[in-house]
């Protein structure tokens, strides 16, 4: 399966990469999107743009009318463009960011691909996705220490379909809200990796964490979730324990853990209103996760049973 | 000259639960506000005076236009110090 993201690019050299890694993402957008890539000197922001947001190792700046995007690479010169209504991110690359190519994939594209599926309706949320044995889909999301890669491990052990562990994005889907996954392996910090008993993740340099794919723990992948059931995580001292949130609760967390809906005004409204109907399709709970998980791996299925 | 208000341009509303959920995309602040609340500023998309908005909530709430007229002067009051409604300028 390959990513349906079309790709002009200008360097032959790098075209053969950037396909395997949009490949690799597994993204399918219900629309034509294109990914345009130059090689050359990149083009400054226009002095009227002002900063954004800042995300680790990506600037983002925005015109005053708030039409369009221009993203640049913190590590060295590689900036994008997009306007807010067409569906094309013009990509610029100095020869210093193409030396490094392999980490300004994992940082500035990974950006870039956020803001050009935000053109295709899909909107980006930092969660792991999973589908239980009962065909139960599970969105967690919390920041960087939360317990989600370990959780979403721990679930493809279990034999569940996880689609990710970090990267995902709100879709429309027929009477419903989905999530689709940006394909990647699950990262594992070394006390997660011992902890679940795994060994030979791939080093994943950049992250200083191992990474496996859902299938090498002895689940499968899913591409794509219906949330019935969405964790807010954090990890505790004691056992694992869930609290119910009500919908306007859930929405109120969504928007902290997908909080792009604050960025370019034209699209927020229907940003904001995926995650409205998020929270009114799915139970949700604020969970505290503890190492009793990990001897009782149900543990989560039983609490919010 | 009987101020007139309006949304700031950058809000986004939703409703969950019979309330009102508010996002400031300018100062990146999230609101709740009440069913009430909501209606009144879904009726901000234009410029409008306070005496304007009290017809549309008298016709949905059962509520007295003196009342109505009191509480929506207080709530676009608050609106205004947290920047959710500005003061329209004159035609």
């Amino acid at each position: 399966m390959s990513s349906t993201i079309r790709l002009a690019c200008s360097a032959p050299p790098l075209e053969p990469r950037l396909r395997a890694w949009l490949d690799g993402t597994r993204l399918e957008p219900p629309v034509s999107l294109t990914l345009d890539v130059r090689v050359g000197d990149p083009p400054p922001a226009p002095d009227d743009w002002h900063s954004l947001f800042q995300q680790p190792g990506v600037a983002v700046r925005s015109s005053a009318r708030g039409s369009g995007v221009h993203l640049s690479w913190d590590v060295a010169p590689a900036v994008a463009e997009l306007d807010a209504t067409t569906r094309t991110a013009r990509v610029t690359l100095s020869s210093v960011a193409i030396a490094r190519f392999d980490e300004c994939l994992e940082t500035f594209f990974v950006a870039v691909l956020i803001f050009l599926l935000r053109r295709a309706g899909w909107h980006h949320i930092h969660a792991a996705t999973a589908i239980d044995p009962e065909g139960r889909g599970w969105l967690l999301a919390g920041n960087g220490h939360s317990g989600k890669s370990t959780t979403a491990a721990l679930f493809a052990r279990q034999g569940w379909q996880v689609g990710t562990d970090d990267t995902a994005f709100l879709a429309p889907a027929y009477r419903a809200v989905a999530v689709v996954a940006c394909r990647a392996r699950i990262a594992l910090r070394p006390d997660g990796e011992r902890l679940l008993g795994c060994s030979a993740g791939m080093t994943l340099d950049r992250r200083h964490k191992l990474g496996y794919w859902p299938e090498e723990l002895g689940g499968g992948f899913a591409p794509r979730v219906v949330p019935e059931v969405i964790l807010f995580t954090a990890v505790g001292n004691g056992c694992t324990a869930a609290t119910p949130l009500s919908a306007r609760e859930c929405l109120a967390e969504l928007v902290r853990w997908s909080a792009w809906v604050m960025l370019e005004p034209d699209l927020a409204q229907e940003h904001l209103e995926l995650m409205t109907r998020l929270a009114r399709q799915a139970k949700s709970y604020r969970v505290t996760l503890g190492h009793d998980l990990f001897a009782r791996p149900t543990r989560l299925r039983e609490l919010i049973a | 000259v009987t101020a007139r208000y309006q949304r700031h341009p950058e809000t986004r509303l939703t409703a969950i639960e019979g309330e009102g959920v508010v996002l400031h995309l300018g100062t990146r602040r999230y609101f709740s506000v009440s069913e009430t609340g909501l209606a009144v500023l879904e009726a901000l998309a234009g410029p409008c005076t306070v005496e304007e908005l009290v017809p549309l909530l008298v016709a949905s709430y059962d509520v007295t236009p003196e009342d109505a007229g009191k509480s929506t002067h207080a709530f676009v009051t608050r609106c205004l110090a947290a920047d959710l409604v500005v003061v329209a300028p004159h035609p």
